[in-house]
C-alpha cells in the first residue's frame, strides 16, 4: 500500500472515530476536570491502534513513522479531545525507544501501545525553555540506581501513570522512569488555556532504580532531542487540523451570516482576510510537506525541520484562531460559540514545545549561512 | 538548429547542460539587470540561443521548439533564474506563440511561428487600457470589419517593449451588444501600419521600457483574426497558469534575502536583536515559500493541470519580495535615499532598483487583489 493509501485509510479511521466516540460536548464537560481526559476515550483510541503507530512492531506497535503519525493527529485534532495522543504515544513512546534500555522499552511500550500506561515526559523546568540540557533537576548515583531532586513543569499529562524524568547526571543528562506514587514525588497541576491540565512535579530525593533508567548519561541528552523534535513536527501537524476545522467553521459562518441583506462573505474586505489566513493555512501544510520529504532523505535535518514546522505552524495557527473570532463578531466571544474553543487549542499548542518565536530563533542558529543555501 | 529528444534525457543531466551553457554563453555584464532589457542590448544573446535551438522551450518541436515536457521547462526557468538570465522582448515566445499552436490556422502559423522565432518579428501586447485595467474585460478598443480588414481605434497601456516590436496581438472589442467577456476578438496587426502611435512611458526607476499605444483607424487584415470572432477572451484567459507559477518562483526572494543580509552586515545589524527578529521571520517566510512553490512545481512535473489555488503562489511571492525590499531600504538606514549604486565600505550595493522593482509585480499579470478575488471565488466558495 502507498504510503498516501495508508495515510487516507488513517485519516479515515479518525474520522469514524469523531463521528462515534467523541463531540464538542465531551469536550465541553471535560474542561477543568481532574485529570481532564477520559481513560475510557483513551482505550478506544489504542483499540484504534494510534497509541502505537510509533511503537515498533516487536513491542507491540506498527513500527510506522512520522507521516503517518501526522495524519492521524492532524485529524484527531480537529475534533479538540483532551486525549493526549501526541504526549503519550509520540513524545513517551519515542523518549523510551530512543533510549538505551532494551528491557525497559519490552517492558512500558507494549503497555503504551495497548493504552495500558499513559506516561509523560517531564523535561522542562520553569527557566529552561526548550533545550533539554539545560536544567537543574539532579541525579545523584545511590545504592543500585540514582536519587532525583528537582522540580519539573509543563508535563503532559496531568495525571500520568508514570513520568520519564530528566536529571543532570554525572557525565551528562539521565532519562528516569518515575512512577507516579512514588516516595519524594509531589505531582500538581497546572490549568491551560483549553481547560486541559499539564504537571508539575517536585522531586525530593526520589530513588530509581537502575532498571529504571530509560536512558543512561550517554543516551539521554539524544533520545530526548529526537524525540522533542519529532513530537514537534506533530505538534506542526495538530495545529494543522485545529487551523483548518477553524478555518472551515469561519468560511460556513461568512456564508450564511447575513448583515446589511447580504452575507458577510460578500463582503472584499472580509474576503481578502479570509485569503490570507487560507494562505497561513497551506504555508503550514507546505512546510510539513516538505518536512516529511526532506526527512525521509536526511534525518539529520530533524532540529532545523521541526524549528521551521513548529515557528509557521504555531503563528498561522494563533493567527487563523484571533481573526476567526474578529469574523464571527461578537458571538465569537462567548463561551457557548465553538470557535474559542479552537482558537484556546491553538494556543496551548502554539506554546507547547516551544512557542513561534522560540522557534525562529532557534531555526536562525540552525539553518546554513545563506552563502551555502 | 540541434533538434534532440529532451524526453530521453534524465532531469538533473538536462539541468546541468542549460546551467553550463547559460554560465558559458550569457553574457557576464547583462546578468540580474535592474530593470527589463531592450532588444538592443539582448539582441546577440537571443541570436546565440536561436542558433542553439533555445529560443523557444516550451514550443512543440516541428515549430522549431525543445518541446520541453512541464519538468524540464521549470528546470530551464530555474536555471536562468539562478544565473540571472535577462528576458529579452519574449511576448512573441511566451504569449503568442503558445496560443497560436493551440488556436491558430496553418496558414496563420506558418506565417508567423518562424519570423517569430527567428527574432525577425518583435511583439508586444496590448490588453491593458486606460480604462480597462484589472477590469481587463471592460476594454474598449474597438474593431470593426471593413472588406477584408478590421479597422481597429482605441488605445493600449503598459505595454512593455512597445517600442522594439516590430508586431502586436491585441485584445479588441468586435460585439458591443453581448456580455462584455462575450465581444472580444484576439488580432495581430504590424506596428508600423498608419495610424499607430507610441508614446513611451516613463516609470519609477527613471526607464522605460512600456508605452501607450494609440490606434487611429489602424487597418489589419481579416486573415489575421485568431481563433473565431468574439473568443478571444477565453484564449487568453487559456494560457495564464504557467505564468503564475513562473512569477511564483522564490529566486526573486532568495536573491533579495541575500541583498538584504549583505546590506545588514555591512551596517552591523546583524547584532541588533530587534532587526535580527524580523529578518528571521523573512528567511521562514522565503524557506516556506520555496516549500509551496515545490508543491505547485509537483503538479507540473507530474504534467498536471494547476488550479485556481495557484494564485496564492503569486501573492506569497510578490508580497515577500516586496518586504524584503522595504526591510533593506530600512537597513540602509540614510543610504536608502541614494539612487543607483551606493558605496557600503567599499562595496557598491543598488538599494532602491529592487524596492522599485518589486512595486509593480503585485500589480501586474492580475493584481493581488485580483488574486484574492479568485481565491475567494473559486476557492474558498465565498459568495460573490
Amino acid at each position: 500500500m502507498s504510503q498516501e493509501d495508508t495515510n487516507q485509510m488513517l485519516r479515515d479511521a479518525v474520522g469514524g472515530f469523531a463521528a462515534r466516540d467523541t463531540s464538542i460536548a465531551r469536550v465541553r464537560a471535560l474542561r477543568e476536570t481532574d485529570p481532564g481526559f477520559d481513560r475510557a476515550v483513551w482505550k478506544k483510541i489504542a483499540d484504534a491502534g494510534w497509541t502505537g503507530i510509533l511503537v515498533p512492531e516487536k513491542f507491540g506497535g506498527a513500527g510506522l513513522s512520522l507521516p503517518e503519525m501526522a495524519a492521524v493527529l492532524e485529524e484527531f485534532a480537529k475534533t479538540l479531545s483532551p486525549e493526549p495522543l501526541n504526549a503519550v504515544s509520540s513524545l513517551a513512546a519515542l523518549t523510551l525507544s530512543g533510549g538505551d534500555n532494551e528491557a525497559l522499552q519490552a517492558r512500558l511500550l507494549p503497555q503504551i501501545a495497548a493504552g495500558d500506561l499513559i506516561a509523560a515526559v517531564a523535561w522542562q523546568e520553569s527557566e529552561s525553555g526548550i533545550d533539554p540540557a539545560a536544567i537543574e533537576t539532579t541525579a545523584k548515583e545511590a545504592a543500585g540506581g540514582y536519587a532525583l531532586s528537582g522540580s519539573k513543569r509543563f508535563a503532559v499529562p496531568f495525571g500520568a501513570d508514570a513520568y520519564l524524568v530528566s536529571a543532570k547526571g554525572q557525565g551528562g543528562v539521565i532519562v528516569a522512569c518515575v512512577d507516579k506514587s512514588a516516595k519524594g514525588l509531589t505531582v500538581d497541576s497546572e490549568l491551560r488555556a483549553d481547560g486541559t491540565r499539564v504537571a508539575r512535579l517536585k522531586l525530593d530525593n526520589v530513588q530509581v532504580a537502575k532498571a529504571d533508567i530509560v536512558a543512561s548519561a550517554g543516551a539521554g541528552a539524544r533520545a530526548l532531542g529526537q524525540a522533542i523534535d519529532q513530537t514537534t513536527i506533530l505538534a506542526g501537524a495538530e495545529l494543522l487540523g485545529v487551523m483548518s476545522r477553524a478555518l472551515e467553521i469561519t468560511l460556513d459562518y461568512m456564508r450564511t451570516r447575513v448583515q446589511f441583506d447580504r452575507p458577510i462573505g460578500s463582503f472584499q474586505a472580509l474576503q481578502h482576510r479570509a485569503v490570507d489566513l487560507f494562505i497561513q493555512k497551506e504555508l503550514s501544510f507546505s512546510v510539513l510537506r516538505d518536512a516529511h520529504i526532506h526527512l525521509a532523505q536526511d534525518a539529520d535535518a530533524l532540529a532545523l525541520w521541526a524549528s521551521r514546522v513548529k515557528s509557521r505552524c504555531s503563528e498561522a495557527g494563533m493567527r487563523i484562531g484571533r481573526e476567526s473570532i474578529q469574523i464571527h463578531g461578537g458571538i465569537g466571544f462567548t463561551d457557548e460559540c465553538d470557535i474559542g474553543l479552537y482558537l484556546k487549542r491553538a494556543m496551548v499548542l502554539s506554546a507547547w514545545l516551544g512557542n513561534g518565536a522560540v522557534h525562529r530563533r532557534r531555526y536562525a542558529a540552525l539553518a546554513p549561512a545563506l552563502e551555502a543555501a | 538548429m540541434q533538434t534532440r529528444d529532451w524526453d530521453q534525457m534524465d532531469d538533473e543531466a538536462f539541468r546541468l547542460e542549460v546551467r553550463k551553457f547559460f554560465q558559458q554563453q550569457f553574457p557576464e555584464h547583462l546578468r540580474y539587470p535592474p530593470h527589463h532589457l531592450s532588444w538592443a542590448q539582448t539582441k546577440d544573446w537571443y541570436k546565440k540561443l536561436y542558433a542553439q535551438g533555445w529560443a523557444a522551450p516550451a514550443w512543440p518541436k516541428e515549430w522549431g521548439g525543445m518541446g520541453l515536457n512541464g519538468s524540464k521547462m521549470l528546470i530551464f526557468i530555474e536555471e536562468q533564474e539562478r544565473h540571472g538570465v535577462a528576458r529579452t522582448p519574449d511576448m512573441g515566445i511566451i504569449l503568442l506563440g503558445p496560443l497560436l499552436i493551440r488556436f491558430g490556422n496553418e496558414e496563420q502559423k506558418k506565417e508567423i511561428l518562424p519570423s517569430t522565432l527567428s527574432g525577425d518579428f518583435i511583439w508586444c501586447q496590448g490588453y491593458s487600457e486606460p480604462n480597462a485595467g484589472s477590469d481587463l474585460a471592460g476594454l474598449k478598443t474597438e474593431a470593426v470589419l471593413d472588406g477584408d480588414e478590421y479597422v481597429i481605434n482605441g488605445s493600449k497601456i503598459w505595454t512593455s517593449y512597445a517600442m522594439d516590436a516590430t508586431h502586436m496581438f491585441i485584445l479588441v472589442r468586435t460585439d458591443k451588444a453581448a456580455k462584455k467577456q462575450e465581444g472580444i476578438s484576439f488580432l495581430m496587426l504590424r506596428m508600423d501600419t498608419p495610424g499607430i502611435t507610441v508614446r513611451p512611458i516613463k516609470n519609477l526607476l527613471g526607464v522605460e521600457v512600456f508605452a501607450q499605444v494609440f490606434l487611429d483607424n489602424v487597418r489589419t487584415p481579416a486573415r489575421w483574426l485568431v481563433g473565431k470572432p468574439n473568443q478571444g477572451w477565453t484564449m487568453a484567459k487559456a494560457l495564464l497558469g504557467f505564468e503564475r507559477i513562473s512569477i511564483g518562483s522564490p529566486k526573486l526572494a532568495q536573491a533579495g534575502l541575500e541583498k538584504l543580509e549583505q546590506v545588514a552586515r555591512q551596517q552591523g545589524l546583524m547584532k541588533d536583536p530587534a532587526f535580527v527578529d524580523r529578518y528571521n521571520q523573512l528567511r521562514l517566510d522565503v524557506a516556506d515559500l520555496g516549500s509551496t512553490y515545490g508543491r505547485f512545481a509537483e503538479i507540473v512535473k507530474r504534467g498536471g493541470t494547476l488550479g485556481p489555488d495557484v494564485s496564492m503562489l503569486k501573492i506569497l511571492a510578490t508580497e515577500t519580495y516586496q518586504r524584503l525590499t522595504e526591510l533593506t531600504l530600512e537597513a540602509a538606514g540614510d543610504a536608502g535615499g541614494l539612487a543607483g549604486k551606493v558605496d557600503f565600505n567599499g562595496m557598491p550595493i543598488d538599494i532602491l532598483s529592487p524596492f522599485y522593482m518589486a512595486r509593480p509585480s503585485t500589480i501586474y499579470g492580475g493584481s493581488n487583489e485580483i488574486q484574492r478575488n479568485i481565491l475567494s471565488k473559486n476557492v474558498l466558495n465565498l459568495p460573490g
